[in-house]
Parts: structure tokens; sequence; C-alpha cells
């Protein structure tokens, strides 16, 4: 049972009469906006993904395209009109409000948009929030309130409030309260879109950072693509409450389901997402990686590999870990991924056209 | 429309509670009333001053310095403003009201902050409690509870539980969204949400309810003083039933000090029990800085220590405390009672107070130990008939009680009337010159506003006057009855008389009105108000058995009406909780009293003359001779054993009290010259005791550093010396008139001076002032004075005799004078003053300054120590 968390097309609708539209929906009766119009809300309409353990998966959508209300079914703070959520195996949609809750103090929880943490508290007895309600003995929950503290980096603030820490700082005390518990799964609802730009790319390679050591199963809500991509290993990208796309960033950013997704990756720097394995080409003679030049990986970055290019007399050859030519990337290639242009090259009337080769011997 | 009736349904729905469902409010009654006899037994026992400092205690640890400092100053203010134990009663119902209002208040608001249906259904209730008038739920609860505190705490609780349970609401409902979600995504349970979460964000706001609970309560435990209530309402009440303004702005200050002090300290409370209050006062301490004094507050270890040691003492001395006092004042000889025990009952009716303390004064000075309890009419009848008391002296017979006659008629009995000229009726002030009976009433409604003050509308004698007296008379049609109140139709008759504006009013008698108003009672020559009924005492069967004497001077006991009404009067500018001293105060003023009701044998004698046993009233003007001859007298008066009170007065009353016997002495009259327009009407009803001063002289003078002006003739032609002025006194005074009209005309001055009006210290200043800068002045003076002893002046020469001719000062005395004093009319006749004299008495008075007049003359004896002798030779 690989599967941590499981979304099996899951309905969300406020208004009066939901189980009826979830009907109609179901059948294509109606869509979205004849039911508003009828006074019937579908936050989130027909979605399924699976989330294995030790992924991040990110949920990207703008405001309104039902992405928070998708998330707090995760964790059961809002019931599914229909639908499934199952959590390590268990069908949370079953449980009683008690077991929820027992499932949510243990097993689940969860980082705010507005930090929410608590200002009649202190800074430690925020983070061990989450432990008090489980039952943990003073001492102890106190104890692994400031190891999570310290994770975050936070070390010495323990006995601050709230109000007395920036914004950056009040999110690494909401994000040590859902640490604390241990939880397996971390929800985060645009956790980081409430601080400054440089502080929320600190928070982001922080999150990465402790992912690597504390290999948590993370569903991120974001409305940011960057975010996204920077973070995710799977996106689901959601649009008027379904999920339009789901897959890697570099799935989305060069194959985009439609042009709604389209649309969204323009703005994405891609030299940052995008890899080796992405922009080659895949037909290999087998011989280009025989001479002693450079070699990438299919992981090797975007940039990383615009510098090798940049060295190196031909395209450069990818392997893979069994050193077997896997790809090659023209330089023709990289400039076109940049521009999203992935046609061939054009020709040119007058001798500037050799320009190319010129540069090219040099 | 069809008739709803709702008020059937109401009295029915009453009927049925007070049927079938005593028991609950029977239980609501004893827990209220002993919450209340628990905290109030607490708050009275401590000396006032240690619970004030208990309580400033409290605000020194909750706010700081400054407030524990006002704090004690308010409360000890209260103190001394002898309120005291009536602040303590209202803040024990405050307090008792407010915790069962927040056991109700707190989970309603919670759970109406849970719910939208139940905050629904709460909001509109609210509404009700709070703008339903206090009367219509004050008079049922009395129906439910009876009077006393209970019905006062489930008022006080209707009004106050409102914004307790919108604050609790408001206060649950605003705390942010986020944090309830992220206490909910923790799997905190909902009870724990509220408990950890929500309850304490919400606390500020809750407390700010609990300090609103606190102050509405307040506000309404005044209007609860009228269900008998007690405490600092009742004795507003009292004083608006009164018109006693002073008491009731005492009592409205000391409702207002127990306000703040609550407000502030529930404030303060309410940041130091909440996480939140204490982080912000936190922060605003260190932002603040500056002197750490003012707001230094100790830690909370500190104040309860200070607050138990305090208590403890406060404990202490209350047990020591009620094992003192209780001192007996019964003279030998006459002590009857020996101390039995005699328990009166009363109606709190003016007459009923005021003959029930009277017979209650006169028992303990006959050494019996009385008991005297307030009941309404119904009970009272009840307990006498059941002998659980054994006399009352308010009993309306044959009519107004019949009703109680009939029913508990056998086993009561009847001691008498003791008070025969009971009457309804409508009064005019006698300033209305030509009405006198219901019928010159007729065609005089423009006079009067067409309108006719009543009385509460649901009384007696309203129905009777609509339905009887108005039509017999025709008055009907002309005149409208203002229902009322009757402390609002006493506070317009005292308007209208003080404007002397027409008015009619419903009254009554005995009513002590009559004695502080000249007012006329309107005849009613038809008789439509009916016969009057006499005042009855009624004892228990057996009383006159038990207690053959008192029975015997009870059947004996008469007042008349103006007795009556002198002690109502007393009684009622005494205050509540003063009857006894007020009565005390009277039968000082009627000292034959005590022996007309309870003779006994012997008497008593004393080393003072036997006619000193009777206070004299002297009359003064505030004029300085007078002034130094009254507290003279007083001085050497009170050596020989006699009392004297002393009343300023205007010279007119003066006249008329003197000629009617109310005063006895006046000693400065102004003969045969100033006052000769008083003393002649009233000559044959005075006793004139001869001059002790001569001769008496009005005039102009100058300070002698003017030159060349002697007389008033040398003032011709001198304007522009004296800025062509003459300070004068007051307008309208003799002395002024006489210097206008006759005095400046005489002399050709009426031209070239102007008098200036003003008064005598105006004048007096203006003298001192040109005095001392040696400016030439002229003003009006007269002799004797102080002034001429003080600075040296010129009395301007008056050649043409236009002052007329000089007056002596007489001492004058009321026609019985003589006989009832012979030995100080012989003292007085004796008596005479020296110029010298009387002008070193008045600057050492004037020197000494007002209010110090007693030392000034005790000082002034001690230098002239043959005048004692001379005034009251041995």
């Amino acid at each position: 049972m690989s599967t941590r968390l499981e979304a099996e097309h899951l309905y969300k609708v406020f208004g009066r009469r939901p189980d009826q539209a979830v009907e109609r929906l179901r059948q294509n009766e109606a869509d979205r906006e004849e039911l508003r119009a009828q006074g019937t809300t579908a936050a989130v309409i027909d979605a399924s993904f699976t989330v294995e353990p030790g992924e991040i998966f990110v949920v990207m959508g703008l405001s309104g395209s039902g992405k928070s209300t998708l998330l707090r079914m995760l964790n059961g703070l809002s019931e599914p009109t229909a639908g499934q959520v199952r959590f390590d195996g268990q069908d949370l949609t079953a449980l009683s409000d008690r077991e929820l809750r027992e499932v949510r103090s243990r097993k689940i929880s969860m980082v705010f948009q507005h930090f929410a943490l608590f200002p009649h508290r202190s800074v430690r007895e925020n983070a061990a929030y989450g432990l008090e309600v489980q039952g943990v003995p003073r001492a102890e929950r106190e104890r692994r309130a400031d190891e999570a503290l310290a994770l975050c980096g936070l070390a010495g603030w323990e006995h601050s409030w709230p109000d007395e820490l920036s914004g950056g700082m009040q999110q690494r005390v909401g994000l040590a309260r859902a640490l604390a518990t241990d939880a397996d799964l971390l929800l985060m609802d645009e956790s980081f879109s409430a601080l400054d730009p440089l502080i929320r790319r600190d928070m982001q390679d922080q999150l990465v950072e402790l992912q690597k050591k504390l290999k948590k199963t993370i569903v991120f809500i974001t409305h940011d693509l960057n975010e996204a991509m920077r973070l995710g290993d799977r996106i689901a990208v959601m649009r008027d409450g379904r999920i339009v796309q789901i897959g890697t960033a570099q799935d989305i950013l060069i194959r985009p389901a439609n042009d709604y997704v389209a649309s969204f990756t323009q703005d994405v720097d891609r030299s940052r997402v995008l890899t080796a394995g992405a922009v080659m080409e895949r037909e290999v003679r087998g011989d280009e990686a025989d001479c002693t030049c450079e070699t990438a990986t299919a992981q090797t970055p975007f940039t990383d590999l615009c510098a090798m290019s940049a060295r190196a007399a031909h395209p450069v050859a990818v392997i893979d870990g069994g050193g077997e030519v896997i790809g090659v990337v023209p330089r023709q290639r990289l400039v076109g991924f940049l521009g999203d242009e992935e046609g061939a090259p054009g020709t040119c009337d007058s001798s500037r056209g050799e320009g190319g080769k010129v540069l090219a011997r040099a | 429309m069809p008739r709803i009736p709702l008020g059937a349904w109401v009295n029915s729905a009453v009927d049925w509670l007070l049927a079938n469902v005593t028991w609950l409010f029977d239980f609501f009654k004893a827990v209220f009333t002993g919450a209340y006899d628990g905290v109030n037994a607490v708050l009275q026992a401590p000396e006032p001053l240690l619970l004030a400092g208990i309580f400033a205690v409290i605000a020194f640890w909750l706010r700081g310095t400054v407030a524990g400092v006002l704090t004690f100053v308010g409360f000890a203010f209260i103190d001394s403003l002898e309120l005291w134990g009536d602040s303590m009663v209202t803040l024990s119902l405050v307090i008792v009201a407010t915790v069962i209002a927040l056991v109700i208040a707190v989970p309603v608001g919670i759970w109406a902050a849970r719910s939208d249906r139940v905050s629904a259904f709460v909001r509109p209730v609210l509404d009700f409690m709070q703008t339903l008038p206090a009367m219509i739920y004050l008079i049922p609860a009395i129906l439910f509870f009876g009077t006393g505190s209970a019905p006062g705490i489930v008022a006080t609780l209707i009004f106050a539980l409102a914004p307790g349970v919108r604050m609790t609401e408001l206060g649950i409902r605003q705390v942010d969204k986020d944090l309830v979600e992220a206490a909910e995504a923790f799997g905190t349970t909902p009870r724990n949400t509220l408990l950890r979460v929500q309850l304490p964000l919400a606390l500020p706001t809750v407390m700010a309810g609990v300090n609103q609970v606190i102050m509405l309560g307040l506000s309404m435990a005044a209007i609860a003083g009228m269900v008998g209530t007690g405490g600092l309402g009742g004795a507003v009440i009292e004083a608006i039933g009164q018109l006693n303004v002073g008491l009731g702005a005492e009592s409205g200050l000391a409702i207002v000090i127990l306000a703040i002090y609550l407000d502030r300290m529930t404030s303060a409370l309410g940041t130091q029990v909440s996480p939140l209050g204490r982080r912000a006062a936190a922060k605003a301490r260190v932002a603040q800085g500056g002197l750490k004094i003012w707001s230094y507050r100790p830690r909370p270890q500190v104040a309860v220590i200070g607050v138990v040691v305090l208590a403890l003492v406060a404990g202490g001395m209350g047990i020591f405390g009620g094992a003192a006092g209780g001192t007996d004042t019964t003279a030998d000889g006459k002590d009857v009672g020996k101390g039995e025990k005699i328990s009166i009952g009363y109606i709190p009716w003016d007459e009923g107070v005021a003959s029930t303390f009277l017979w209650k004064e006169v028992l303990e000075q006959r050494g019996f130990e009385v008991e005297a309890t307030q009941f309404d009419a119904g009970p009272l009848y009840t307990a006498l008939a059941q002998g659980n008391i054994d006399f009352q002296t308010d009993s309306w017979l044959p009519t107004t009680h019949a009703e109680y006659w009939k029913k508990y008629g056998d086993r009561l009995e009847d001691l008498g009337t003791w008070y025969e000229e009971t009457s309804l009726e409508l009064a005019v002030p006698a300033y209305m010159e030509d009405v006198d009976s219901l019928e010159d009433l007729k065609g005089k409604a423009a006079a009067f506003g067409g309108e006719i003050t009543g009385i509460e509308s649901s009384a007696g004698m309203m129905g009777l006057l609509k339905d009887k007296v108005m039509p017999e008379y025709g008055l009907d049609e002309e005149y409208k009855v203002v229902d009322s109140s009757t402390p609002a139709m006493l506070a317009e008759l005292k308007r209208a008389y003080s404007k002397q504006e027409p008015v009619v009013v419903t009254l009554w008698s005995p009513h002590w009105a009559y004695s502080d108003y000249d007012l006329k009672k309107l005849k009613d020559p038809k008789g439509t108000w009916g016969e009057g009924d006499g005042v009855h005492s009624l004892a228990r069967k057996d009383f006159t058995a038990d207690h053959p004497t008192v029975g015997k001077w009870l059947k004996d006991f008469s007042m008349t009406e103006e007795e009556l009404t002198s002690l109502e009067a007393e009684i009622n500018k005494a205050g509540k909780g003063k009857q006894q001293e007020a009565v005390r105060a009277w039968l000082k003023d009627n000292p034959d009293v005590v022996d007309k009701l309870a003779p006994v044998r012997s008497s008593g004698s004393g080393d003072a003359p036997a006619e000193a046993k009777r206070p004299l009233d002297v009359a003064w003007f505030p004029w300085e001779e007078d002034v130094a001859i009254t507290y003279l007298w007083k001085n050497v008066l009170e050596r020989r054993g006699y009392t004297l009170n002393l009343k300023q007065m205007d010279v007119g009353p003066v006249y008329t009290g003197l000629a009617t016997g109310d005063l006895d002495l006046n000693f400065d009259a102004w003969l045969p010259h100033s006052q000769k327009n008083f003393y002649e009407p009233n000559k044959d009803k005075l006793t004139d005791l001869g001059t002790w001063y001569e001769p008496v002289s009005l005039e102009v003078s100058v300070p002698s550093y003017v030159k060349g002006v002697k007389s008033l003739e040398d003032l011709k032609g001198k304007a522009d010396l004296f800025d062509g002025r003459i300070v004068g006194i007051e307008p309208g005074t003799g002395q002024m008139d006489l210097l206008k009209n006759k005095v400046l005309p005489a002399y050709g001055l009426d031209g070239e001076y102007k008098v200036v009006d003003g008064s005598s210290p105006a004048m007096l200043a203006e003298l001192k002032r040109a005095y001392a800068k040696k400016e030439p002045i002229a003003v009006t003076l007269w002799s004797p004075h102080w002034s001429y002893s003080e600075y040296e002046l010129t009395k301007l020469k008056d050649p043409e005799g236009a002052w007329g001719e000089s007056n002596t000062i007489h001492t004058i005395a009321s026609k019985k004078f003589p006989e009832q004093y012979p030995e100080l009319t012989k003292w007085i006749k004796g008596f005479t003053m020296s110029e010298d004299e009387l002008g070193t008495l008045e600057k050492e008075i004037k020197d000494r300054g007002q209010g110090k007049e007693e030392a000034a003359v005790a000082a002034w004896l001690e230098e002239h120590p043959d005048v004692v002798g001379r005034m009251t030779p041995q």
C-alpha cells in the first residue's frame, strides 16, 4: 500500500440540494455557471488524485478555483458532498467526528495562509499546541516543540509572543507547530502567499531543505506557478473547481493540457524548471559521449546545461546512471526552449545566416 | 378591530403562576435573599475605613497607586456622608445580581454564539428585557417575591442580563475564524476550542460585558429602591419623595463613586484576567516609561496579603465592636417599663412614621424596650391579629381600613382616635387670595392653566376627585386633573410656591406640606369629599391587660394638626434612618409632649432656672451690631443654662414671627423710626424690652484725611474729588431710600452725586481699598459700626436734620415673653452697651471672620470680664 493519500471523485457543493447538483454535474446536465445562477456553488468538481509518501503535491489555481476547499476535504474539516478521501487506506469520509479528530491530531497537520497563531500563547505554547491536544505531558511536549522550533530556525525565540515576530518568523512558528506533532501528512494552504517575495523564497528553500531531511508527505496549495514548480514533485492545476492537469513541473511546462494551463506557463522562468531530460533530443546514435567532453544527466538543470553547451564544441550528450547516452542537447534546442519555440530554425537569405556556424565553430 | 384581551391573559397568567408555582419563586427568593444576606453581612461587618482600605488595596493592585489613593478617598467620602451602610447594601445587591447575571448570561451568550438559531431567538428576548419599562416587571416582582432584596435583585438581573449575553456572543463570534479552524485542524474538541481558544480570546469583550452588567445593575439598583430594597436607591427614592435635593445629591454622588470604582476595577480586572489584556498592558508599560510610582502596582501576592490582613483586622474589630454599645439612658424614677419589650408596627405613611417613632422615643424614655417594624397595611393587620406585634397607631377608620377591620376587628383592641382631622382636599397657596372654596375654582381655569396637579392615578382620592368632586362643582369641563406622583405633585407645588404662581394641588391632612408652606385647604360646602377618617391606635387583644399603663397612655393620646405636621416635617428633613433623631429634635422644641403623652408623677429639677428649659428662638439680621449682640447674649445665656436657637431672617418675617409667638426675641429693633413700618402694625402683639444701645444714627462718612469735609453741606461742589459717587449699600433699604429721596435733595447734592447701589460688604471693601490708598471716598454708614474703630472716619454733620431723628436699638420679644421668661426679661431690660464696647466687639467678630463668631465673643468677654455679670446679675 504505497499510496499515502487518495482522492476519488471528490465533489463539494455549497447551497441547497447539493446531492442533486452533484448528480447533474456527473451527468453533464449542468455546468458550474448554471448552478451558480440557481444559487448553488460547486466548489470542487470530480477531483481525483493520489499522493505518494514523501512527495510534495502542489495544487495550483487562481483564487476561487476550489483549491482551499479541496485541501479542507483532505483532513475532514469540510465534508465532501460526494466521493472519497483515503488516507493510508482509511476512508476519512466514513469516520466519526471523534475518530476524525484523532486522525487530525496525530496524522495530519496543517499550515495556514495567515499563520493562525494563537495570540494568547507564547511561541513555545503555539508550537506545542498539537501535542497538547494529543495529551502529551508538558515536559515532553515542550521538548518536542523546542526541537520543532529549532528545526525551523527559531531556537531562542521560545518565550517570545507571536505579535513580536515578523511575518516570516510567524510562519516558521506555524510550520513548527505542524511539524511538532510528527504527522505524516502536512497540508499547507497558501502558506507562503502572505509573505514578502524574498522571505517567500527563503521559506521555499527551507521547506525543500526540511523535506530532504524529514520526507513528509506534503499537499501544498498555491496560486503561484513559480512556487508550484519550485516545490512540487507533481502539480495539479485547478480551474473552476476541476483539476485540469496533473503532472510534473516539466510536463506542465512542456505539454500543457490546454490553453488555460499554457497561458499560466508563459510567465514561468523556464530556465529554473527545465532539466536536460526535458529538453534533450532523444534520437541518438550512441557515440555522442565517446569524446572527453562534459556530459549532462537527465537531472542537470537548464542553466548548467547552457553553461556546458557554451563550453562544448558540439551538442552536449545526456547520459543515464549506467553511462548510456539517452539524448543530446544541441544549442539550438536550448535557445528554443527558453523562448518556448520548439520548431527547427528557418533559413535566412543573407550571408549572415552563416553566422551561426561561425559561432559554432569558434 | 376586535379587542385582544392581552392584559387579561397576562393577569390570569400571573394569577396562575402565583397559585401554582410559588414553590419555584420561594426557592429563587431563598437563593437570592440568602446570597444577598451573606454578602451584605460580610460588607457591613467591618469598620468602614478598614473596608475602604481593602477596596483601596484592590485598586492599588489592579490599577496602581493613584487609583488606590482615590479609592480610599472616595469611600471615606461616602462614609463621611453617613451613607456607608446604604452603599454597602447597594454594593451587595449589585454584586449578587451581577454574579447571578453572569452565571446566566455567559452560557446563554456562548450558546447563542454557536448557534444562529439560538442567537435569533435570544436577541429579541434581550431587547424585550432591556426596553420594557422597569416598573412593569418591578411590580410583578413584588407579587412573586415580596418586598426586600429579592425583587430588587430580580429587576436588576432582568435589566442587566442583556449586555452580558450580547457581549459574550459578540466576543466569541469575533474570534478570528482562522484560529478556530486551526484549532479544529489539530483535532481540538469543540469543548476545548471554546475553553482554550474562543473564551480566552473573547475574554476582553466578555469582561466589557461584565462591566456593562455592573453599571446597568447599579443604575437599576437605584430604581429598585422603590420596592423596598433599600440602600442608596432607597435613599434616592426617599430624597425624591421629600423633595430633598441635598440628600438626593449625596446619595446620587455615592452611587457615582461606587459606579466609577466598580467600572475601573472590572475593566482593570479584564486586562488582568485575559492573557491578551496582560500582553497589551505589559507592552503599554514598556512603551510608557516615565514616573514609576504612579503606575506602580504590587504583585498579586502582596495585594492578597494586604487584603487578608485588613480583612482579619476588620473581622476582629467587627466582633469586638459588636460587643460594645447599647447604653441605657433612662432617667431614674421615670423607668416605668423596666426593660419590658413592646413592638410597634407601622405603615410607611407620614403620620404613621411620625406617631410610631414618637411613641418609640417616649416609651424608651420611660424605660421600655421598643421595636418598630415597617409593614404594608395588610400584613400589619395580620401581624397584629396574630399577636406578633403589640400595637400600631395608623389605622384609618371607619372608611379606609374598613375591610381590614371587618376581617380582624374581633381580634383587635381599638384604643381610640388620636387624630380626628384627617381629610382629603384640594389646596392652593395662601397667596391665591380669592380662592377659598371649591366653588371659587369655577371660571378660574385660565389662572391655573386649566390643570389640577394630582398624585398617583391609582390613589383612591384621585378617583374620588375625578368622579365625584369635580362633577359636583362643575369643574370637570374646565379643569384637567394631571396624574403624576406624590413627589412630582410636591415638586410642582414647591416650584409654583417659590415663584408665587397660581397652583392647585390634591392634598390631604395631615401633611407636612401644610407646615412647610402657607396653604389653604379649599372648602367643600357640598361635602363631596365625604367624612374624614379618624386615625386610630389599634392593639392586639389583651394588650391593655398586659400593659395597663401604656394602654392608658395610648387611649389618652391625641395630637393637634400643628404638632403632627411639624413632627412630620422634622422627620422628613432628617431623612431615612434618622426618624428617632428627628423625634428627639422635635421633642426639644416641644418639651412638654413626653409628659403629656406618658405622664409620671415625679418631675425633674436642674440648676438652671425653670424658664431655661425651653429653648429660645432668637432671630437675627446679618448686620454687624446684631451679630455682635446676639452672639454675646448666646454666650452669656448659655453659661446660665439657656438654649438659644439662632435664626437668621429678614426684617419682615422677624416681626411676623415675634407677633405670632413663633419667635421669642430679636435684639436689633431700630426704633422708633427705621423699623416703624414693621413695628406699628404688630405693636400689640409684641413686647418692647427697652433700649440697649443709644444713640444710633445714619450718616454719610468720609475718611478724616479728606480735609475740609465736615458736613453734608461741604460735599457741594466737591463732586470731582469724590468722582461724583457716594458708595451706598443694598438698594431698597430704608437708609438708601432716605439718602436718595431726602438727604441728597435737602443739600442740593442729587444733581451732583450718584448713589452707587451695592451691598454692605461691597461698600466696606470699597472703603478699605480707598482708605489704604488715601483716596477720597464718601460712604453710606451708620453707627454703631466697627469701621469707626477700625478707620478714622468723619461722620458728616446733618445740620438740616435730613436723616431724621436718631433711633435707638431695642430688644423686642413676643407678647408672652415676660411671663415665660421673667428672669430673662429683667436681665435684658437692665442691659446697655457703650459705643466702644459694641465697636470693639464688632471688630473682634469681623477680624475673626465668618463662622468664628462664638470664639470672637468668648475672646472679647475675656477682655471685658465685667460684662457677664452686668448682663445676668445673679
